[in-house]
């Protein structure tokens, strides 16, 4: 729309194109080579090889790959149930006091990750809940940092919401339970999915808080490869790494798909 | 039940009963709306609805009649759509009651009044179908299936779209939607009907069809009450029995639809209910021998219906629509004269704009005349039964 | 008469007003408790933790001396001047990219938005891994210099300083605003632009005078929350891993796990939370002042 001459749209285009080539796709096609390779000592990998594949899927791999996608599950669900419940009561308030626990809700996407792993390992290493390594601690510290997102979404998503829906419900006699379990919930479904399916990239790519509170039987996939990297493994964190793309990805298109179709 | 009638033998007022209902049932009303059950009416006494600092509806009184159509008109922030959420229940009122019938009902929640609702983007519910949307109410209220699955098939032949039970609303067009709107509205069997602009969001050809629909419904259920907001005047003409026109939170003038037209009270109610044309005129009493007034306009002496608010020897508007006016001669009875400022030829009609000793007056002239000559001096005449007066009042 | 009423509640008759059994209002509370539990009450305590002495009383001496120490101001500072470079950084980008992907017909600038979008449920640290391949001493870029220019020793060593997380949270953060943008940009009339370019002004005339001052909700509201979001970064900076440039998370995460000196952690985790909890005023207001609409963040 801006630039009317043929070369100048193309060299727009390429230029945008290379930058976007550069910044976005350089980085998932280097640790791709990175995750095929045999050996790298000059510009480009050299040798082809599954190994380290075969490595991050199995032994202690696998299990931090459960672990992540079970953290994920747990703590999306668990936020997506609070963040809702919190979304919905919060419509029911008077401005003043909305507003301030609007900010109490999204308080914790405002506060640094490790600060709150941090806080769950001093207030949980003592009575009176013990915590302390424990891979609840894990769950929690992932639920805690999850809830405030998907808050924000659904209480965007409720605004975006028209209230026609609801009066005309109530004005044929919907008692508000009703109305809410057959009308509201029902229109926010696509929000809910999508929010559940980017709280759990989310969870899959935290690394902050859990560092914190993880407990050396419940290691997560980013935990993992932080530990191979510093051991020098990098190709093997190159593979677990890409592992864990594509089960993020699949993830969100899966939702995606639900969430589409819940739109209808 | 037909009451026990004295006299009559039992058999023969059997028969009579049967003959009777099953030939109603053949060419009356859907069988749901059994005669002697009659629509509540509403009642507003002194509502008020401030929000901080403005009033947005200022002691509202207002009775609503049972099986009327009433029209709530006014330009936007008028508060008719305030008025009609009062009733609904959505907005609570400062000041003032409301009652449905004889109930108070200005504390009860909106789901507890047993009104019917209809919006302007008819809400129909996406994730249902047709049927289940006109469901929904009776189901809210655990109606059983049976009652329930009559009561869609009624509703749906009323408002002919049998044949959509099972689509949903995406595959609906914008007049069929509202057509489902009022259907789902009318199955809890409502004591009072709300539409909120309705036809608002339909284009204009499709308006004009639903406006035909409506008064159809209104013909077939004529124990419903409805209480009916739009900007359109034209639809409120069409349809409502009474007309209250609201402007700035108050209501500006109330009464049946006709005499509203033709007797405007204000200046406002004069110019939002249809074209007007005021002449600013002084009356002079009543003319001899007739129910007139007389009035006199730039030297001429014209005759009109006369207005108790004026009084001799006062200024005052005569009021007198566009389709009144005739071209006339200087000798006919009252005629006055003016100069044609504009001619705008608009298919049916030529529209001419007169500008008669400052006052700017329109009328139409019919397509197969020679329009006057833009320029030219013209005569005009209109009947004096056609006209009334209205008091010159500075805030109409 | 009855038949016709069987099975419809009575809902239209006369009777008291329902009453609710719980008050609408008192259904925050069972979230507000758990928020209060998990999140409240663990920055409290941390809070106890960082202002007692030894001996359990209330003492400023923790954070005083903490203040004292060298590494907590270059750790502040490194904070600080990264996360302003890199917050710059994002808005530059993300306003080309935005205009681009915008304003320049493109055929599948829909996918690549799409895309970009996608990017954001990545972890952060991958960006982190990759740019040690990429920009590491015994990277990519290094090698073709030494190899093509026959250098003795890697030239390009940028990674290892905090130009190297500034790239990298670049890279990272740009969508923030680059969605933002895009959103506000979809909602100027193209119309606009079209009658602008029939007036005779060129591409630069109309991004001055119609697209920026479109584009500054947008740009101030994402900024700012670039802002929050690379202070409190601390995947990039633990995978890159470089020796001198220690950020505030990262400082927490040494203190408490590599030296269990929780409480000079916990002190360095308030002023962390306090710095964040500025910066999400300043978006919020931000936000506030310029309509969340206009700013694309609805």
């Amino acid at each position: 729309m801006l630039v009317w001459t043929r070369t100048g749209r193309a060299l727009a285009w390429g230029g945008g194109a290379l930058l976007m080539l550069v910044v976005y796709g350089a980085p998932i096609i280097v640790i791709a080579m990175a995750s095929f390779a045999r050996q790298w000592n000059g510009v480009l990998p050299t040798g082809f090889t599954l190994d380290h594949y075969g490595t991050a899927l199995s032994g202690d791999s696998a299990g931090q790959i459960a672990v992540s996608l079970m953290t994920g599950a747990a703590a999306s669900l668990f936020a997506i149930l609070v963040g809702a419940w919190a979304a919905l009561a919060l419509r029911a308030l008077r401005p003043a006091p909305r507003l301030v626990l609007d900010l109490v809700f999204f308080m914790p996407s405002a506060v640094p990750s490790v600060s709150v792993g941090l806080g769950l390992l001093v207030a949980f290493s003592q009575p009176p809940v013990l915590l302390n390594g424990t891979t609840a601690m894990v769950i929690l510290a992932h639920f805690v940092l999850i809830s405030a997102f998907s808050y924000g979404n659904l209480s965007a998503g409720l605004k975006r919401l028209r209230p026609d829906y609801e009066q005309v419900a109530e004005s044929l006699g919907a008692r508000p339970h009703y109305r809410l379990i057959h009308v509201t919930l029902p229109l926010v479904l696509p929000y809910v999915v999508g929010a559940f399916g980017l709280s759990f990239a989310l969870s899959m790519g935290e690394l902050g808080a859990t560092s914190m509170v993880y407990p050396p039987g419940w290691v997560t996939m980013p935990v993992g490869i932080f530990a191979l990297t510093d051991r020098g493994n990098i190709f093997d964190a190159s593979a677990l790494t890409i592992v864990l793309v594509i089960v993020t990805l699949v993830v969100l298109l899966l939702l995606g798909r639900i969430s589409n179709r819940a739109a209808r | 039940m037909p009451i026990r009638r004295n006299g009559t033998r039992p058999r023969a007022r059997k028969l009579m009963s049967v003959a009777t209902d099953s030939l109603g049932a053949a060419i009356a009303a859907p069988a749901f709306v059994r005669a002697g059950e009659i629509g509540s009416g509403v009642s507003f006494r002194d509502v008020t609805v401030t929000y901080g600092a403005t009033t947005v509806l200022e002691g509202l009184n207002l009775e609503v009649e049972p099986g009327e159509i009433l029209a709530l008109i006014g330009p936007s922030g008028s508060g008719k759509t305030t008025a009609l959420r009062v009733v609904a229940g959505f907005i609570k009122p400062s000041r003032g009651r409301v009652s449905i019938g004889d109930e108070d009902v200005t504390s009860l929640p909106p789901y507890a009044r047993g009104l019917g609702m209809v919006v302007q983007n008819y809400a129909l519910f996406p994730h249902m179908r047709v049927d289940q949307n006109v469901a929904f109410g009776l189901r809210a209220q655990n109606a059983s299936r049976e009652l329930i699955a009559s009561r869609i098939d009624d509703c749906l032949a009323i408002v002919g779209m049998s044949k959509y039970a099972r689509r949903y609303p995406a595959e609906l067009s914008g007049g069929q939607q509202q057509r489902v709107a009022i259907a789902r509205a009318l199955a809890i069997r409502p004591r009072v009907l709300l539409l909120d602009e309705p036809l608002s969001a339909l284009d204009a050809q499709i308006r004009r069809n639903m406006v035909e629909e409506l008064a159809r419904l209104h013909r077939d259920l004529p124990n419903l009450t409805v209480l009916y907001v739009t900007h359109d005047q034209s639809e409120a003409l069409t349809l409502a029995d009474r007309i209250a026109i609201m402007k700035d939170g108050r209501l500006n003038a109330f009464g049946p639809s006709r005499r509203l037209y033709h007797s405007p009270p204000s200046r406002f109610a004069a110019e939002f209910l249809g074209r007007a044309n005021l002449l600013p005129v002084t009356v002079e009493g009543y003319e001899a021998g007739t129910e007139l007034a007389r009035t006199r306009f730039a030297g001429r002496v014209l005759l009109a219906r006369p207005s108790p608010a004026t009084s001799t020897g006062a200024k005052a508007l005569l009021c007198v629509r566009p389709h009144a006016i005739r071209r006339a001669e200087a000798s006919d009875a009252n005629a006055f004269a003016g100069t044609v400022a504009s001619v705008l030829w608009q298919g049916e009609a030529h529209h001419v704009t007169l500008d008669a000793n400052g006052t700017v007056l329109r009328f139409a002239v019919s397509p197969v005349e020679d329009p006057p000559r833009v320029g030219a001096d013209l005569w005009v005449s209109f009947p004096a039964e056609d006209a009334t007066l209205i008091p010159e009042d500075a805030n109409g | 008469m009855a038949s016709g009423n069987a099975g419809l509640s009575p809902a239209f008759t006369l009777g008291p007003a329902p009453r609710r059994l719980i008050r609408t209002e008192a259904w925050v509370i069972p979230p507000l408790l758990v928020v209060a539990g998990v999140f409240l009450y663990p920055i409290v305590l941390i809070l106890r933790q960082a202002l007692s002495d030894d001996a359990g009383h209330f003492s400023f001496s923790q954070p005083l001396s903490v203040f004292r120490t060298a590494a907590f101001w270059s750790a502040l500072e490194h904070t600080i001047e990264i996360a302003l470079a890199a917050s710059a950084g994002c808005i530059v980008l993300g306003l080309a990219l935005a205009l681009v992907l915008s304003f320049v017909g493109f055929p599948g600038s829909r996918f690549i938005a799409r895309l970009i979008e996608t990017f954001v449920a990545l972890p952060t640290f991958l960006v982190a891994l990759a740019f040690t391949f990429i920009y590491g001493s015994a990277g990519m870029l290094n090698e073709g210099l030494i190899a093509g220019l026959g250098l003795k020793s890697a030239p390009i060593d940028f990674l290892y300083s905090p130009w190297g997380v500034i790239l990298a949270e670049i890279t990272v953060y740009t969508p923030f605003v680059l969605r933002p943008l895009l959103a506000a940009f979809s909602l100027i009339d193209s119309a606009q632009i079209e009658v602008a370019g029939s007036l005779g002004a060129r591409a630069g005339q109309i991004i001055r005078e119609i697209i920026l001052p479109a584009a500054l909700p947008a740009l101030l509201a994402g900024g700012s929350l670039c802002l929050l979001l690379t202070v409190n970064e601390f995947g990039v900076v633990l995978f890159i891993g470089a020796k001198g440039v220690i950020t505030l998370p990262l400082m927490v995460y040494d203190k408490a796990i590599q030296e269990f000196d929780y409480p000079t952690a916990c002190v360095v985790a308030i002023v962390n939370i306090i710095l964040s909890l500025g910066l999400y005023s300043l978006y919020r207001v931000l936000l506030a002042r310029l309509g969340g609409r206009r700013a694309g963040l609805d």
